[in-house]
């Protein structure tokens, strides 16, 4: 079985368990523990992962919040900083409007709505055809009523990178604020709160090979800058998110990022190789064949591609030894809404794969991949009546 | 989506793919592209009895395995064993979720048409012979 399917998830690398296991065991504190050494062993380990993942980043520790994952981070940004705002001036107006793009996680689409439904106003802006936001449209969006937008870095689906920098400063020009869903980025392309100028990132773990159940929000430390909390408690991290802190699941976000951070830069390039390697096997075995997405800029590891003439779940299906992903269901199904969102026809956006290759893909694997998918769509095209 | 073993074995162990030429053949096809399932299924005569089925399919894994089900019945059936085929069968045996049964539907249906079409004498335009 070969896994292809690194934008779902990643396996905990064993350096990262090896870090984390003594977390469960003799080093189990709390690290809102303050009269013990359990407790400041436990509260020394959180901070030094906080300082790896901060670095990896281009943040500051004391900018990350540490959540359930970045779903959690997404839900605190967008509705801790609306209930937060709520009834108060930004840059002296009063603020009710939300900027969005169409090809957003549903994670940020979600939320959005929500406040929709309590009575925000919200632009979901569309995306070209290549999947990227034009910079200018975005622009024509926001506002002086704006009070956030919200704009992923790196596509889940598409791996397509935002210009988040220009976008940045568009939000910023109108005052205001932008939080960008990192998940996909981090620890595969360059990604710098500073550089990007964000005021809210939200991150995860298990998608740079480390646990599951573990996240981070950036949130910018700036005065003007306030979110208001989703879960109330104990007050930790600084009151913006209470509940005891998972420390083993920290400890290995901590290592996974450190590793992430010296290993990018071969291992982007090596990834992109076998990404490219699969593309072109795919073209040369396989006419029909068409890449969705802007190419670059793109997530070294994603490859999205629609097949004509067959169906995408029918492939999928029959890929019994090769795990990845499809924007296909069975007939009367919707397809993908980021497919849609780049303005594919219906049969094409349900003929299609995501590749997520990752750090345990070789290219056996991958030259395996593209001869299999080859025969499988020749088979399936063969055995259409159409 | 999960799926039934019996319908991933159908799909990766794909039998009765293809066309049937000559005399005493009925085509049944049935569906439209826009709706994302075209099944087409064939059947040879010889007097009362199916003696080759033959399918095509393009749509979906539970698409293929019921039209990969139904030739697998129709070979060696009676016209009246044909005719009673039914797409709950299909759904049982393969054991569709209840969002895939109207591919059964479908299959079933394209099974009616070949054989009403291979009920006549002679149906050398039964290739040509389908319902679009």
């Amino acid at each position: 079985m070969i896994y292809l399917d690194h934008h779902a998830t990643t396996p905990v690398d064993a350096r990262v368990l090896e870090t984390m296991l003594p977390f469960f065991t003799e080093k189990f504190g709390n690290a809102a523990s303050r009269q013990h050494r359990w407790g400041w062993d436990a509260s020394d380990a959180v901070e030094q992962a906080r300082k790896q993942i901060a670095a990896l980043i281009g943040a500051g520790s004391k900018d990350i919040v540490f959540t359930s994952g970045a779903t959690e981070a997404n839900n605190l940004a967008i509705k801790g900083l609306a209930r937060a705002t709520e009834g108060t001036e930004r840059a002296d107006v009063r603020r009710d409007h939300i900027v969005t793009i169409a090809t957003e996680h549903q994670a940020v689409l979600d939320p959005i709505g929500r406040l929709h439904r309590q009575g925000w106003r919200v632009t979901v802006v569309p995306v070209e055809s290549d999947g990227l936001v034009d910079v200018k449209l975005l622009d024509d969006a926001i506002t002086e009523r704006t009070l956030l937008v919200s704009v992923m870095t790196a596509n889940n689906e598409i791996g397509v990178l935002q210009p988040i920098r220009a976008i940045a400063d568009a939000a910023h020009a109108k005052g205001a604020l932008l939080h960008t869903d990192a998940v996909q980025a981090i620890g595969k392309v360059p990604f710098d709160v500073g550089a990007l100028d964000v005021d809210f990132a939200s991150i995860s773990a298990h998608k740079v090979y480390g646990p599951k159940g573990v996240g981070a929000l950036y949130v910018r430390r700036r005065r003007d800058i306030k979110i208001a909390a989703e879960i109330d408690g104990g007050g930790h991290e600084r009151g913006m998110r209470s509940g005891t802190l998972n420390v083993p699941g920290i400890v290995g976000f901590g290592r996974a990022a450190d590793i992430a951070r010296e290993e990018m830069p071969a291992e982007s390039k090596r990834v992109a190789a076998l990404r490219d390697r699969l593309l072109e096997r795919l073209k040369a075995a396989t006419d029909g064949l068409s890449v969705n997405g802007a190419m670059p800029p793109r997530l070294p590891g994603n490859l999205n591609v629609s097949f004509a003439g067959i169906d995408g779940e029918a492939l999928l299906v029959s890929l019994d030894d090769i795990a990845v992903s499809s924007g296909a269901a069975c007939t009367q199904a919707e397809p993908s809404h980021v497919l849609t969102a780049l303005g594919l026809p219906k049969e094409r956006a349900l003929a299609s794969l995501r590749f997520g290759i990752g750090r345990s893909t070789t290219v056996e694997d991958v030259d395996y991949a593209a001869e299999k998918i080859s025969s499988v769509v020749a088979r399936l095209r063969q055995m259409s009546p159409v | 989506m999960r799926y039934s073993d019996a319908v991933l074995k159908r799909v990766r162990e794909l039998k009765r793919v293809g066309s049937l030429e000559g005399e005493h053949v009925g085509t049944g096809e049935v569906g439209t592209l826009d709706d994302g399932t075209v099944m087409r299924i064939q059947v040879r005569r010889d007097g009362d009895r199916i003696t080759e089925a033959r399918f095509k399919v393009f749509g979906c894994s539970a698409a293929i395995a019921s039209a990969s089900l139904v030739a697998e019945w129709l070979e060696g059936a009676t016209m009246d064993e044909a005719r009673a085929l039914t797409p709950e069968r299909i759904v049982q045996t393969l054991d569709l979720a209840p969002e895939r049964a109207h591919v059964a539907r479908l299959a079933v249906d394209a099974a009616r048409k070949a054989v009403a079409d291979g009920g006549r004498p002679k149906a050398e335009g039964g290739m040509n012979d389908s319902d679009h």
